[in-house]
């Protein structure tokens, strides 16, 4: 039986609270929050990585973004992935999910042979939560999304997950290759292993695709290929707890509650 | 620049809601994005239309007239009796390739997201997602979609000037439920699709709805501690009318009044709720790391000086066991009246 | 093969040996420990510890769930007549559980949450120093303070715990103790991660958290935790000149001593006192938070059945405080028990971990018996809310 080659797509993102939105220029600054990989993505590395234990295979990791990613990037072959794809250009920079989903699927096909991609649920900044659709799209590939079990029949050549649906689940199969994208906090990403670690330093674990490469077209790629363009930021209210005290009479404090209830569900 | 396959001069300023139903009922997100269409609709002087497929679902055509949809588009086929990504994003593209509306909203539900997402990329366009507010310029037709990032923290508007539709999905709850109104008409568009059973990839092994506790997308939390007792009645009561689940902290799960799948925190699960209601909890740090990433939360204790309140942006001092089957009984009478 | 038979791991035991420096072969299986464990209080089987010792030596493998019971309270190794270091043991079949990812579930995440937040909380590394709010605390400098307040990453996000390092502050400000603090640089110490096994991982963050001592130029600290402060002095490797590592109640003891520290407000309570592990037995300072007790007005002390040596752990140690465990086998509910027993009207330690543990069983009794900190007591003694 052959074994699966698998491919992770893992995003870098700052860490959501040291990112502000400046006042005066109403830019994004981002330029001094920590990187870390993008939780869900986690939550996808753990999933191929359990497959691996299984089914032996390998476990490859896709990422777009700058070179100085790499080092949060090695953090997954401490895990125990084999290999890091980086797809670095300028021409990438400023991609839409039109645009990210083209430049990760022309990396998909220039690996060749893969048999299925695994995608965290979201990105934490983000949060679009539509990556792993396009990317199947692109691919003309089938997809299982919001997994949180997973299984690969290479002898039939099929995946079958259990998806997340409002109040419940439902198990569906797929042949191979798809895109599946994990449910975040579905498990728990496994600490790196220090053996593992001290070997992910290794140079020939990492290899850095330009667009000259990738043979992507300039028109579909980073800020050229995205079709939408942000006209405004801004900071959503303090994160702070406001601690305001409801008082009055009973009544009143019903009211006053129900008004907040309504504010922020209904 | 890559360029839509629909072209911003052949769209039609027309507004459509992709409607998801279940068991011959629309889903409330559906209604909340008529709702919200309709208003947008009325604005720009476009037609509102709703975008209906399944089996057999052109009876749903009149609740989608008396929530304020001008047309239904039909999409009826063996193949979409359940819903698959391949026979959805199938039907649903050669609809819009058909009536080229200039604006093609989703309810971020998963199948919407799914659809959306999937159907984006095949039309070469844009997609706004999990937006929290819409509105559309005036003199250009543009759509403006708020969406929000970085955990909350960032609100962006986005915009695509050159792509046609102009797609969202829209988050739930964020737009109120319009009034219905019994006896209003539209015009019924029935649409054939080209579906083949060799197009459907995804088989659907087996599907289980209700009896999953799962309160980490819950969108409404109410909480209970020591404070609650053994009775957790009220709480579930005010979960239910929030379309919310009941969480707890560890002492009423250690004393089996509760689920042990129900605990909140370090040692259980963590939250992101809209709202979380606390009610009779001290505030361990245990328990309120479970919830520091709900939107807004409420604290209701006794004790003036419970730590939760710390955590809290909205706190009663008040007993629980009055507070909330008064709040409880409110509710209830403020849907009814909405209601009549 | 038949089914009971188990396979004997050469490879196993040799790794063992030198994980544990060769402590684990001086066992001669007389079951103390398993006898001295606490588990066996509120466990019907207790922890059999003189059975993992005995499948250690053997070299079979241990991925059972009690290898995670450990609290690694050490009052095992204090019975032990051969001087066997029982918690390294635990610590280093732990290791080899790592390697094999066989681990209890939410230690993984204790342990990122250590590698991207750099604390075990998850708690964003931007909001460390959130506590000192307004108290307009000095970052440290070498060349005007006379020492480090080390905060540790409990007192700087747990809400409850913060108040012990408020009432620290307190303290030392009243003293005239010129110190300084890191803010949010402040790098955890590790603790956390080498008391679950994951000894590479401590070594890394032992490294850099000596790193930044070295250049910062501190070589005199105090730590609000027990925990900081074990490690600190015992397993860190490289330490910057004249490291003197102290807990907090040890440099407070050294200020009422050299009548620096006046408590000028009298009290009138009866307290017992907890001792907590990592002070107490595995580093013999049983007597620094006795004499501070003592230099209260007003205060009496107390002492439980089981105190100094024989001390009884909270439950939170080697890991536990990331772990559930029933409400029947907690320790601090024996804890509790034992301190209502004493008549005494207030339970006071020195460590977070401990107050953490018995406010949450005391919380659960029907008569009230407030948990405090010594810090916390001993503001009241100045006259001064905490």
């Amino acid at each position: 039986m052959t074994e699966p080659r698998i491919v992770v797509c893992v995003k870098v993102v700052p860490k959501p609270e040291e990112v502000r939105v400046d006042p005066q220029t109403r830019l994004l600054e981002r330029a001094n929050a920590r990187a870390e990989i993008n939780p869900p993505d986690m939550n996808a590395l753990e999933m191929a990585l359990t497959l691996k234990d299984r089914l032996s295979g390998t476990v490859e990791i896709l990422s777009m973004g700058p070179p100085y990613f790499e080092p949060v990037l090695r953090v997954g072959l401490g895990m125990g992935a084999d290999h890091i794809h980086l797809l670095s250009d300028r021409a990438f920079g400023g991609a839409d999910t039109l645009a990210t989903t083209y430049t990760l699927a022309h990396g998909i096909e220039r690996l060749r042979s893969v048999d299925i991609v695994l995608c965290g649920e979201e990105s934490s900044d983000g949060a679009t939560g539509q990556v792993p659709q396009g990317l199947a799209e692109w691919l003309n590939w089938p997809q299982l999304t919001l997994v949180t079990e997973l299984e690969i029949d290479m002898e039939r050549h099929v995946a079958r997950g259990q998806r997340s649906i409002k109040g419940g689940y439902e198990i569906l199969e797929v042949p191979l290759p798809c895109v599946v994208s994990v449910k975040t906090a579905s498990n728990e990403p496994r600490f790196m292993d220090f053996r593992l670690k001290a070997q992910a330093a290794s140079p020939g674990r990492m290899k850095v695709w330009d667009a000259a490469a990738l043979k992507t077209d300039v028109n579909h790629t980073g800020l050229a290929g995205s079709p939408t363009r942000v006209s405004g930021l801004a900071s959503a209210a303090s994160r702070e707890r406001k601690r305001e005290r409801l008082t009055g009479t009973s009544e009143e404090i019903i009211k006053a509650l129900i008004e907040v209830i309504r504010n922020s569900v209904m | 620049m890559v360029d839509s396959l629909i072209h911003p001069h052949e769209a039609k300023p027309e507004i459509w809601v992709y409607l998801e139903h279940e068991g011959g009922n629309l889903q409330t997100v559906s209604l909340e994005i008529l709702g919200k269409g309709r208003q947008l609709a009325d604005e720009m002087g476009w037609p509102l239309c709703g975008l209906l497929l399944g089996e057999h679902v052109v009876h749903l055509a009149a609740q989608v007239f008396e929530h304020g949809a001008d047309r239904a588009w039909v999409v009826e086929h063996p193949l979409l009796g359940s819903f698959t990504i391949d026979a959805y994003a199938a039907a649903t593209f050669q609809t819009v390739m058909k009536g080229k509306p200039s604006v093609l909203l989703f309810g971020a539900t998963p199948d919407g997201r799914d659809l959306a997402a999937r159907l984006a990329v095949r039309l070469r366009t844009g997609l706004n997602a999990d937006c929290t507010d819409l509105r559309i310029k005036r003199e250009s037709g543009v759509l403006v979609s708020e969406v929000s990032g970085f955990g909350g923290g960032v609100l962006a508007l986005i915009e695509m000037p050159d792509h046609r539709p102009q797609m969202a999905t829209v988050r739930p709850g964020v737009f109120p439920v319009p009034g219905s109104m019994p006896g209003s008409q539209g015009e019924t568009i029935s649409v054939r699709v080209d579906l083949s059973p060799q197009m459907i990839k995804t088989r659907i092994i087996e599907r289980h709805t209700s009896s999953t506790i799962d309160l980490t997308r819950v969108p409404v939390l109410v909480a209970g501690g020591r404070g609650v007792g053994p009775d957790f009645t009220d709480l579930e009561q005010l979960a239910h009318l929030l379309g919310g689940d009941v969480g707890a902290t560890r002492p009423p799960v250690d004393a089996g009044y509760i689920e042990r799948e129900r605990q909140v925190g370090q040692t259980g699960v963590g939250c992101s709720p809209e709202l979380a209601i606390c009610c009779g909890i001290s505030g361990a740090f245990h328990f309120v790391v479970g919830i520091e990433k709900a939107e807004t939360v409420i604290a209701i204790n006794s004790d003036p000086e419970a730590p939760i309140f710390d955590y809290a942006d909205y706190c009663v001092v008040g007993d629980i066991h009055k507070v909330l089957p008064d709040l409880v009984q409110a509710l209830q009478a403020a849907r009814e009246l909405t209601h009549d | 093969m038949s089914d009971d038979a188990v396979l004997l791991n050469d490879e196993l035991w040799e790794r063992l040996l030198e994980l544990t420096g060769g402590d684990v072969a001086l066992c001669y299986q007389c079951g103390e420990c398993t006898a001295a464990c606490p588990w066996g209080m509120v466990r019907e089987k207790g922890l059999p510890v003189r059975l993992v010792l005995r499948q250690a030596q053997l070299g079979i493998e241990n991925t059972g769930a009690e290898l995670w019971l450990c609290t690694t309270c050490g009052l095992c190794q204090a019975t032990c007549p051969r001087g066997v270091d029982i918690p390294a043991v635990f610590r280093a079949l732990r290791q080899l559980a790592w390697e094999q990812n066989r681990v209890e579930k939410g230690l993984p995440s204790m342990l990122w949450s250590l590698y991207w937040n750099s604390n075990p909380w998850s708690q964003p590394p931007s909001t460390r120093s959130a506590w000192a709010g307004n108290l307009n605390l000095e970052t440290f400098d070498p060349a005007r303070h006379e020492v480090l307040l080390y905060v540790g990453c409990t007192s700087s996000y747990n809400r409850r715990a913060q108040k012990i390092a408020r009432a620290l502050v307190t303290l030392l400000q009243k003293a005239g103790v010129s110190f300084g603090y890191l803010g949010d640089d402040e790098p955890c110490c590790g603790e956390s991660a080498l008391s679950i096994g994951n000894q590479p991982y401590f070594e890394e963050i032992a490294a850099h958290t000596s790193q930044v001592f070295i250049e910062k130029g501190i070589t005199r600290l105090m730590t609000i935790s027990p925990h900081c402060y074990d490690v600190f002095k015992n397993h860190y490797q490289e330490v910057p000149p004249g490291w003197q590592p102290l807990h907090y109640t040890q440099y407070l003891a050294e200020l009422v001593d050299q009548d620096r520290l006046v408590f000028p407000h009298p009290l009138d309570f009866q307290v017992t006192y907890q001792d907590p592990c990592y002070l107490g037995r595995l580093n013999e300072e049983y007597e620094a938070p006795r004499r501070i007790l003592k230099a209260l007005p007003g205060i009496e002390l107390v002492e439980m059945t089981d105190n100094r040596q024989a001390g009884l752990c909270c439950g939170g140690g080697g890991g536990r405080m990331w772990l559930e465990t029933p409400a029947s086998e907690r320790f601090a509910e024996l804890r509790v028990a034992q301190a209502l027993n004493t008549g005494a009207d207030h339970l006071v330690t020195a460590c977070p971990f401990c107050l953490s543990c018995l406010e949450d069983s005391a919380s659960a009794l029907s008569r009230a018996l407030p948990v405090l900190d010594i810090a916390e007591l001993a503001v009241q003694a100045i006259g001064e809310r905490s």
